[in-house]
């Protein structure tokens, strides 16, 4: 049994960074570092999130320090809000550091009307969104994909929902990756994998993933809103989903076939949820290709539900709803090779972010020319009832995390614990009557979501903002949701 | 023989014991499957479909929760949840089985997978094999 980690064994090294040092246990090739305030520290001693970190503090070539961000909660194998990098070519590639749901991600589309032109067609939007997006537990959707099709997809990314009339070309420079890692093979996705994605397309599933109709209810920086194109007032939709089970499969292929080859490259781990191998090996560069293959199938899943959502837009506004634009587009479950500053010297790494945004600043070449010197947007969806955030990536998020930063509010109760506590039908008359209508395919769902599961999303964003890896933009309230 | 639901942050968390090996693997597909469909493994049904998985693997951990995976795996290709199971075979490091189950249009849970994490099949003092299984939600 290894021992837990205790307040006292992490050292404050600034304000909002505190330290496990490497000597905390002999296994440990690097510190472990968490993001937090102390009232957060405070919060996560209690679950085993820390321990986890420790644990991703022993994967080989890890550099510098293993990183919790202040939405942290305890996941398995990795914290949920992990993030590690190793060294590129030969350091570890852990499907466990990206997690079941690769690329699971969110993305924000603004529109032209504000909430008080519009508040009185809030309840047939949601119930339009709910028609057109389909939602819920294995549900199928409107697109059944051939063999070919799926693989073109996998290959293609967001790119195939343009081509094929699900999407829109001007979407693509405003997507992460511009929506298409170019390094998927879909020959290394599993017939297993690529029948449980082929009728998921344009789907949100269940669990934490939703489409939400949101207002901008403030706006703390307004040269960077006014890049982002966001004004007070003005209603936007967000939409989180990831690659369903087609992800979710190839996850579960690669952690097989890395335990079963842990042995033959000597590596030893404390968590099998761990399991990894060397990015250039045969089953690192396997699982990379195929992992980039299902990034894509995500990035193309979120085109084609902006295609449903600006279709019911479309249905519930007419003309005078103007487009939907896509403000951006960003993974938190996700591999990417990146290049770093350690002690002065050049590296080039694996960055695993295991619900982590990806949070660069100004001046990086991939962003499009109107974001070029606010940075990359960030967005850090709340719970349902409470709000979610507008962020922008700053230079020093690269020092510091890895160019990464929180993803969300993070979870506080169980599931079991959160259906115990919330009467549904009770909180979503709560909700409406705060003028908020949910859409949900069943009660259990709308209970396990409910604000009280999850910690406050404004004590993490306030976290990330003063240790400076992100800035607050806006602050967006929501006025419907469809959840599975 | 018995199977328990905990509460695991985002997760669940399932205890099983049996008196065999073979009971253990059962319990675990039974479960799984009253996740998938609360109380659909308590009783019989039409039998739309028939699957044989037969898999090996390193030691007993491994393969139930590759068993396992393979049969979640299996009910979200076909819509259908297995609830009854047949062990052909069981020996050292290896299963084959035979699994029964009925088309659902919807499964009340939607799982991402079965971890390893704190998985671990071993016998315990009153000599019942037990695990405990997270499930990523």
């Amino acid at each position: 049994m290894k021992k837990k980690v205790k307040k006292a064994d992490l050292n404050k090294l600034k304000d909002y960074l505190w330290e496990i040092p490497k000597s905390f246990r002999e296994d440990m090739r690097v510190p472990a570092r968490a993001l937090a305030s102390e009232s957060i520290v405070d919060d996560i001693i209690e679950d085993r999130s820390l321990n986890q970190l420790v644990n991703v503090a022993t994967l080989p070539g890890i550099l510098k320090a293993s990183f919790v961000m202040p939405d942290v909660h305890e996941g398995y194998g990795f914290p949920i809000g992990g993030v590690a990098a190793t060294s590129y070519p030969n350091g570890a590639i852990s499907p466990g550091g990206i997690g079941y749901d690769i690329n699971c991600g969110v993305r924000l589309l603004i529109s032209d009307l504000q909430y008080e032109d519009v508040k009185h067609k809030m309840e047939a939007l949601s119930k339009e969104m709910y028609a057109q997006i389909p939602s819920g537990m294995g549900k199928g959707g409107q697109i059944t994909l051939t063999e070919n099709q799926i693989n073109q997809v996998l290959t293609k990314g967001a790119e195939w929902a343009v081509e094929n009339g699900y999407g829109k070309k001007e979407d693509l420079e405003y997507m992460e990756s511009h929506g298409k890692l170019t390094e998927a093979n879909p020959s290394l996705v599993s017939d297993f994998a690529k029948k449980r994605g082929r009728n998921q397309l344009g789907t949100i599933g269940s669990g934490n993933h939703f489409v939400e109709v949101d207002y901008v209810e403030d706006i703390y920086n307004s040269e960077i809103a006014k890049a982002y194109n966001l004004k007070k007032g003005q209603i936007v939709i967000l939409i989180h989903t990831g690659s369903r089970g087609l992800g979710h499969q190839i996850a579960t292929d690669y952690i097989r076939i890395m335990m079963n080859a842990m042995p033959k490259y000597n590596i030893e781990l404390p968590d099998r949820e761990l399991a990894c191998v060397p990015f250039n090996s045969e089953e690192g560069q396997n699982y990379f290709k195929a992992m980039c293959a299902a990034a894509n199938y995500a990035w193309c899943n979120r085109e084609v539900i902006s295609w449903e959502a600006r279709k019911a837009w479309k249905n519930i506004f007419g003309d005078e709803g103007g487009e939907l634009k896509l403000l951006y587009d960003i993974a938190h479950n996700i591999a990417k090779i990146e290049d770093y500053i350690i002690d002065t010297k050049k590296h080039k790494v694996i960055v695993h972010r295991k619900g982590a945004t990806r949070a660069f600043g100004p001046g990086f070449e991939e962003l499009p020319k109107d974001y070029m010197s606010a940075g990359q947007p960030v967005i850090i969806p709340g719970s349902m009832g409470t709000c979610s955030y507008v962020l922008a990536g700053t230079a020093k998020s690269k020092d510091l995390t890895f160019g990464s930063c929180c993803h969300g509010a993070g979870r506080r109760l169980s599931r079991r614990a959160a259906k115990k506590l919330v009467n549904a039908p009770v909180l979503k008359e709560e909700l409406r009557a705060q003028g908020i209508f949910v859409e949900s395919g069943s009660f259990k769902g709308i209970a396990e979501e409910a604000p009280l599961a999850y910690k406050d999303v404004n004590l993490v964003v306030e976290t990330v903002q003063n240790s400076g890896i992100a800035k607050k933009v806006a602050k967006l309230r929501p006025l419907a949701v469809v959840k599975g | 023989m018995s199977i328990e639901y905990l509460s695991h942050t985002a997760d669940i968390k399932m205890l099983i014991n049996a008196e065999t090996l073979e009971g253990l693997f059962k319990n675990g597909v039974k479960g799984m499957c009253n996740i998938l469909k609360e109380g659909f493994c308590e009783s019989s049904h039409k039998i739309d479909t028939k699957v044989m998985i037969e898999i090996a693997a390193t030691d007993n951990t491994s393969l139930l929760i590759d068993f396992l995976s393979d049969i979640l795996a299996q009910s979200y290709i076909e819509n259908v949840v297995f609830w009854d199971i047949e062990i052909i075979e069981l020996i050292e490091y290896k299963i084959r089985a035979k699994l029964s189950g009925t088309q659902v249009e919807t499964f009340d849970e939607e799982i991402k997978a079965v971890t390893y994490h704190e998985a671990n099949v071993s016998r315990n003092d009153e000599g019942f094999w037990c695990t405990s299984i997270i499930f990523d939600i």
